[in-house]
């Protein structure tokens, strides 16, 4: 370096120097690019194939299979929705999701600002207490839950399967809207509250509105958490009309036939609005994903 | 705490609820609901199947005091030792795969990219897509007949022959394996990827004038600022992982002959039988594993949120 610095004969080489440094760059940017559109390759693959695969005719399905469909039909989806009745289901999952949702958002929105806000007693082990249950897994309790539910003639029965989901929705709710509610300002409450608010009304005028994003994101989670739900769904529902959404088409694949277009055809139904919703909220997930790790 | 320290409690000692005492009572009221449900619903469910795991009970009839004999039982029987090394292997692979290619990545979609939040979007799709439409999706994929994987290795030549993937030993595992890191890793790439984002932009500056070349960069500054986040996602993974149904049942059932069981797979079939007592010792089974991965997680989660 110092001998380029003193003879200016040497400086053309410096200059190349600088070009071997930006066309080193190009190539790390080509070579990132590379890398994430074949990631992106990967993982569209499968979901273009569920798409297509839910297009096809059977027999394009299984006597020549073809990266695209032939002939585009909507038969798949006909055999779902009439000959499989799968409207129930999905009008099952949306009562069962909502209804947790609804539930889980109201209760955990009083004991996260509760968390929140005040020192108390027992604060601490009340917080454990929530995160324990939001790790115990349902895999650990499906077998007690059934047992209860059953004792308490709530087998076999949506209003049973809203309770059993809160055992997930709650403790995640109430988890990640401390993290939400612990972003609005004490300041703005207490000037509400000099301005006459109760305590309550401060949490009803103030807090809420100020965290509703995080509360779209909770609900959105909860919602899903419940959508997606297979293992307590299977244990506790034995009557075809009282089926969700995964259940109806766990069910499809059990029987002797396999009926991969169909089965497609529900996997879109109760997939692409979903992922759509994701895909343009996708800022606004992620920061509710980070404030407390959403269960995948 | 108590209401004394208040002054304004004083004058009005005699009235039973001063305002901190009301304060008290709200701050519980509101939390209480919650607390009543998570405990009926949680600890005391999760009570109770440590109890019925030690009785022999059976649908129809509630069973006595068996002690250990259901562990023993289990102990002896094949089904269950394959399914403690199948769940050991899922989820030390699972977390490998997963921590490599939702690191790799996220560095990738940490520089400044033009697209890179689109690229993050797509990235993040299988997270969005419910489990059970993710594997029932990789059912049909990896189908002789009719699956999109046989197609595109026989098309494009890599490989000849359709395989039966889910039917056969040696590669059923690995298939639910990479059904498992397809729909896993985002959660590790979104992670990792706000980690990265929340390094100091100047740390880096100080380390290039230090003169770090990019390995002692990523050693002395990406890997402290990220580790934190690496360790939590790694201990809720691997109980999520280990805990999962869906992937498994929807798959191979935890076929073909149990190459790919695993324990809530063999807990929900133990219940189909209708020994629930049994059924209930091989969930309580991996209990111990689990408390310590989950005592870890939660006292790390809290000391994030202080």
């Amino acid at each position: 370096m110092e001998q380029a610095l003193r003879n200016p004969v040497r400086r053309p080489e410096a200059r190349k120097a600088v070009l071997t440094d930006r066309q080193r760059f190009w190539i790390g940017r080509g070579l990132t690019y590379l890398c994430l559109v074949v990631a992106v390759i990967v993982i569209v693959f499968p979901i273009y194939w569920m798409v297509i695969t839910s297009l096809k005719l059977p027999r394009e399905i299984y006597r020549m299979p073809s990266l695209w469909p032939r002939v585009f039909t909507l038969e798949n989806f006909r055999v779902l929705l009439v000959d499989k009745d799968f409207l129930r289901p999905i009008l099952n999952s949306l009562i069962v999701s909502t209804a947790v949702t609804v539930i889980s958002v109201l209760i955990s929105s009083c004991a996260a600002y509760s968390m929140v806000r005040f020192r108390y007693r027992f604060k601490g082990l009340i917080g454990r207490i929530i995160l324990f249950a939001y790790l115990t897994p349902t895999s650990l309790l499906f077998i007690p839950l059934s047992i209860l539910m059953a004792r308490m003639n709530l087998g076999n029965s949506l209003h049973g399967l809203i309770l059993v989901y809160l055992t997930f929705s709650l403790p995640l709710s109430t988890w990640l809207l401390q993290g939400y509610f612990r972003g609005v300002p004490r300041e703005l409450e207490e000037q509400g509250m000099i301005d006459g608010l109760s305590r309550f009304g401060a949490l009803l005028r103030i807090v809420l509105p100020l965290s509703a994003p995080g509360i779209a994101a909770v609900s959105i989670f909860t919602f899903t958490g419940a959508w997606n739900e297979l293992l307590l769904a299977l244990v506790l529902v034995t009557s075809e009309s009282q089926r969700t959404t995964p259940l109806a088409l766990n069910y499809l694949i059990t029987s002797d036939v396999l009926p991969w277009g169909p089965l497609m055809a529900g996997a879109v139904l109760s997939s692409v609005p979903l992922m759509i919703l994701y895909f343009i909220a996708q800022h606004f997930m992620v920061q509710g994903l980070t404030a407390g790790s959403v269960k995948g | 705490m108590s209401s004394s320290a208040e002054p304004q409690a004083a004058p009005r000692a005699g009235r039973w609820l001063t305002a901190s005492r009301r304060m008290h009572l709200f701050a519980y009221a509101l939390v209480l609901p919650a607390i009543a449900l998570i405990l009926g619903l949680v600890a005391y469910p999760f009570l109770y199947a440590i109890y019925v795991a030690f009785t022999d009970r059976m649908v129809g009839s509630a069973g006595n005091w068996v002690g250990f004999a259901n562990f023993r039982y289990l102990a002896g029987t094949a089904v269950f030792s394959s399914a403690i090394w199948n769940t050991v292997v899922l989820v030390v692979v699972t977390d490998i795969l997963k921590l490599l290619i939702g690191l790799g990545l996220a560095l990738l979609v940490n520089q400044h990219l033009p697209g890179r939040g689109l690229f993050r979007a797509f990235l993040m799709l299988p997270w969005a897509m419910p489990a059970f439409v993710a594997f029932l999706t990789w059912r049909v994929l990896y189908q002789p007949i009719g699956g999109g994987l046989n197609l595109i290795l026989t098309q494009t030549g890599i490989y000849p022959h359709v395989i039966d993937w889910l039917g056969k030993r040696e590669t059923a595992m690995p298939s639910v394996i990479l059904a498992s890191v397809w729909r896993g890793f985002p959660f590790w790439f979104i992670s990792i990827l706000a980690a990265l984002q929340s390094i100091p932009k100047d740390l880096y500056e100080a380390a290039r004038v230090d003169g770090a070349n990019a390995w002692q960069r990523f050693w002395m500054v990406t890997f402290p600022g990220i580790r934190q986040v690496l360790i939590v996602t790694t201990l809720l993974s691997s109980i999520w992982t280990a805990n999962a149904f869906e992937h498994v049942w929807l798959l191979t059932q935890g076929g073909p002959s149990d190459a790919t069981m695993v324990f809530p797979v063999l807990a929900y079939f133990g219940m189909q039988t209708q020994r629930i007592g049994e059924a209930a010792a091989v969930s309580v089974a991996m209990l111990p594993v689990l408390a310590i991965l989950v005592i870890i997680a939660t006292s790390m989660l809290q000391k994030d949120e202080d």
